[in-house]
């Protein structure tokens, strides 16, 4: 027998309510999980498994508790909704501590095309064999050393979400990824790099030829790398690192919790140029079929479009209902959903030719980001840029700068992002970051 | 749902001799019904077949802006489900303790073997856990919120009143208590249930435009009584605020190769990446790690002797069994200078025919376990720590990390959040915003000198998806060279 998740969640409301919560949310998903990791031609392992898990947020005259569980018994939700209201009564009142008005949704959440069924469709032996198909084409390359594993993955579930403030929605999605990882050089001096594509739909995946095809040029690259000199110059950002790397520090810095606790550089910059005015940032989390596209919030907040650079001109963070009461304005979503740095005209071609000496950012490891100062330090993968043309691979160096400056030193930007992740930017010209090598 | 009763059971008596409460309730199964499942679980020829019993309470307090700003309690339940045929294996859990479900899990890791004929299960014997390594005295988890709330309250104030430059301060503490039940296809049946907490104070000081964050923490599978007899939250908030004022008069670090001198606070993150990852078994035998070939050979100066001890009382990282009922050791690592072991699971062990040595460990039952470190140590050496940083002309002193991160290839880099200039043999500024970067197997030869001080580092370790607790040991240590990225 199949639970009814949306009246469940319902009824949890419900009697909280009636156990004496002044307000009250639920949130269930119910999910299925499929991943099979292949290496050396062979199965290494296969997961599959479903699960379900409940999240409740309790608020009693402003005072708030939230819990979670995987075990939906009756009896531990009982337990649950009890200790919460119990707890809350035991904290201190935070008058920003309340649930969001009631916001209708005003578009169809079937048009968001969140959920696909084809990869469902798709027996695990093939998807099997997609992987070790993958996986061979890469090591059939004489350049590649091995293979550190290929894999496929997917999952699809359902997300309910019920508050006394009368909401009560629910949607399905849908995602699958495919993927390699490889080694190349030679001896102790070996590089690792891989590629792979994540879509909502197993028919948008890219062919596996063409992903075997990135892994292999992106490993292959860095072989024989040298260290060079420490030094300041320009640096060009590929479309991941871009993504990754300056994206990944500019939510972080825009976070509603790090700006009303002051713990970001960009606190209190509503409204003047934080960038180069060539940028212009856009969240949207109504992209039909986008990775990251979402109907409502963890709230039941309705998804928006906002504008976050305009032109080099902060416009606004991003703001869940708590940060949002904060601040004293109207919630936008608790983080970035499909996140675009809008592509330029410049091909990454023509930006490294008007370089005359740099480097080509191609990956880097560790954390090294502080929101607070906007300071980053990161070590890097690159290839070096001598008179426009790229020369040879570059390794054990690290790259650092000030977010602030990187973001005001944009000075080309690419026709060319990456569209595999929700996070897309184009190549990006930084014209002068520090290296530090030898 | 099959009935609650050995819940109830367990929270009755919840710190009842270490899992004596699971070894005779079995998460409300009889011995026949778990022989039955793991025989599903071979039926279609895998060699082993394990069921991981989790339930696992975590609580999460908040104290910021003068309030406590947030309480959340998680409760986990779930059954992981494990066939392993060869050197694959199949994986499947759930979140519904019945016969018909598990069964279901174990048919969907049972897939990976393809035979019709099933393999038989060892009579299931009951093993008790032969060391006890945890303070199971007032569990932070079964305490009520008063006593939490004063923790972090004091730990917030302390890091407030340190200075008027400290504006804003998080303090938290997280605490959780996880009962285990192993039961596997060779027979055993083990259980243990493990205490853990932590508390931790973040500052920032702000001075015109500059802001920093400090940080300090302490806790490990310990109680209450840990925050008054070994370290207070006052002492804990007071690291923060400091850490965050010195940082406000730091300066960029210069970048370029130098001497390095790791203090011994937190600088195990270092040994933890840049070794232990590597000596982490799955990538010997799939011959990913830089390592998988160097047993016996000498691959760092022979003043270094690194060694994974699970068993050191307290740790966050110890454990009595590991999440596959292995009983955990001190496994030596590299003995002066020579690469004598790696850390296995089982798994590992059988594919490398190594001895198993109880390093197999995952998140939760929703993760199959993997070879991973508990509380890495590099060994005490007789140098005095003041002599180390004497003997440098020039170089760099770290002191704290925001992390660290290895590849396979061994190559690495951590991020200091604060560290000093050694000018003369002596501390001059304070430095923020450095990457250390390397590659393991140099920086194994470079460390030149040992200290005769230890520390240890709280971390939570993350590998192929999966987060853990870990320790990680070591003295103040000389880097001869390495390369430090700063801003010129």
């Amino acid at each position: 027998m199949k639970t009814d998740y949306k009246k469940l969640a319902e009824q949890i409301v419900e009697k909280s309510i009636k156990k004496g919560a002044t307000e009250a949310q639920c949130s269930i998903y119910d999910g299925v999980r499929f991943s099979v990791d292949v290496r050396e031609g062979e199965v290494e392992q296969l997961i599959s498994a479903g699960s379900t898990s409940l999240s409740l947020k309790i608020i009693v005259d402003n005072k708030v508790a939230t819990a979670s569980t995987s075990d939906l018994s009756s009896k531990t939700i009982d337990d649950l909704i009890e200790n919460s209201i119990k707890k809350a009564k035991y904290l201190s009142k935070d008058e920003f501590a309340a649930l969001p008005d009631l916001e209708k949704i005003d578009f169809n959440i079937e048009s968001l095309k969140l959920y696909d069924d084809s990869a469902e469709k798709v027996s695990p032996s093939e998807k099997t064999k997609l992987a070790i198909e993958l996986e061979k084409i890469c090591t059939s390359n004489k350049q590649i050393t091995r293979s550190t594993g290929a894999g496929f993955s997917n999952s699809y579930g359902t997300t309910y979400l019920a508050n006394s403030k009368g909401f009560s929605n629910s949607y399905k999605s849908s995602s699958c990824y495919v993927g390699v990882g490889l080694q190349a050089g030679e001896g102790d001096n070996l590089y690792e790099d891989g590629y792979y594509d994540s879509s909502r739909s197993f028919k948008q995946l890219l062919p596996i030829d063409e992903i075997a095809k990135k892994a292999i040029e992106r490993t292959t690259r860095m072989i024989g790398a040298r260290k060079i000199h420490t030094q300041n110059v320009p640096v060009v950002l590929e479309p991941e690192m871009s993504a990754q790397m300056l994206l990944g520090f500019l939510v972080e810095c825009l976070s509603g919790s790090n700006i009303y606790m002051k713990r970001s550089f960009l606190a209190g910059k509503i409204g003047e140029t934080i960038s180069s005015n060539l940028v212009t940032l856009i969240d949207d989390p109504l992209i039909p079929g986008g990775r990251g596209s979402v109907p409502f919030d963890r709230d039941g907040v309705p998804a928006r479009r906002k504008s976050i650079i305009e032109n080099g001109v902060l416009k606004s963070y991003f703001l869940d209902n708590y940060s949002a009461k904060k601040l004293g304005v109207k919630p936008n979503g608790p983080g970035p959903t499909n996140l675009s740095l809008l592509p330029g005209t410049k091909s990454q071609q023509e930006i490294i030719r008007s370089v005359d000496k740099g480097l080509l950012l191609c990956s880097t490891i560790g954390q090294g980001t502080v929101p607070t100062s906007g300071d980053l330090s990161k070590g890097a993968y690159g290839i070096w840029i001598e008179n426009g043309q790229l020369t040879y691979p570059v390794n054990e160096i690290t790259i650092s700068g000030n977010l602030g400056t990187i973001l005001k030193n944009i000075e080309m930007i690419g026709n060319d992002p990456d569209p595999r992740s929700s996070f897309s930017a184009p190549t990006l010209l930084i014209s002068e970051m520090t290296i530090s090598g030898i | 749902m099959t009935s609650n009763l050995w819940l109830n059971e367990l929270l009755a008596n919840p710190t009842k001799a270490v899992g004596e409460t699971l070894l005779s309730n079995y998460f409300g199964f009889t011995k026949e019904q778990l022989k039955k499942l793991l025989e599903i679980g071979l039926s279609r020829g895998g060699e082993f077949a394990e069921l991981y019993f989790e339930y696992r309470i975590s609580n999460n307090l908040t104290y910021e802006e003068d309030i406590v700003k947030s309480a959340s309690e998680n409760i986990m339940l779930g059954v992981g489900t494990r066939v392993i045929k060869g050197n694959k294996f199949g994986y499947g859990y759930t979140s519904d303790l019945s016969f018909d479900k598990i069964k279901e899990a174990f048919l969907a890791a049972a897939a990976i073997a393809d035979s019709s004929n099933g393999n038989k299960v060892a009579n299931l014997n009951e093993k008790k856990v032969p060391n006890q390594f945890y303070s199971m005295q007032q569990p932070v988890s079964l305490a009520s919120l008063e006593p939490k709330i004063d923790l972090i309250r004091r730990g917030y104030h302390s890091a407030k009143a340190y200075d008027s430059k400290i504006t804003r301060v998080t303090s938290s503490i997280a605490d959780e208590m996880q009962y285990i039940l192993i039961v596997n296809s060779e027979g055993l049946i083990v259980s243990d249930v493990r205490p853990q907490v932590r508390l931790v104070v973040s500052a920032t000081a702000e001075d015109g435009n500059v802001r920093n964050t400090g940080r300090g923490n302490a806790g490990g599978r310990v109680g209450l009584d840990f925050y008054e007899k070994i370290i207070t939250p006052e002492q804990i908030g007071y690291q923060a605020a400091e850490e965050a004022v010195i940082l406000l008069k730091a300066k960029d670090a210069p970048p370029g190769e130098m001497h390095v001198v790791l203090s011994k606070d937190e600088s195990g993150v270092m040994i933890h990446e840049a070794v232990g990852h590597p000596l982490e078994a799955d990538g010997a035998w799939k011959k990913t790690s830089i390592m998988w070939d160097k047993l016996g050979q000498l691959v760092a100066n022979p003043i270094v002797t690194i060694y994974d001890d699970a068993t050191i009382k307290d740790l966050r990282g110890t454990l009595n069994i590991d999440d596959e009922g292995v009983v955990c050791d001190n496994v030596m690592l590299i003995e002066k200078g020579k690469l004598v072991g790696f850390l296995n699971d089982k798994l590992s062990a059988k594919i490398l025919n190594h001895k198993e040595n109880g390093h197999g460990r995952r998140q939760s039952y929703m993760h199959p376990p993997i070879p991973r470190m508990n509380n890495t140590v590099l060994a005490k050496g007789d140098t005095p720590p003041e002599e180390i940083i004497q003997s440098v002309k020039k170089g760099f002193y770290a002191v704290t990390y925001q992390g660290g991160m290895v590849s396979g290839t061994g190559k690495f880099t951590f991020s200091v959040n604060l560290g000093y200039m050694i000018e003369n043999g002596r501390l001059t500024y304070p430095v923020k915003n450095a990457t250390l970067i390397g590659t393991n197997i140099d920086i194994l030869k470079e460390i030149d000198m040992v200290g005769n001080d230890m520390g240890f580092f709280l971390g939570t370790c993350g590998k192929d998806g999966q987060s853990v607790p870990v320790t990680c040991g070591t003295p103040t240590l000389r880097i001869n060279r390495m390369t430090v990225g700063g801003v010129a």
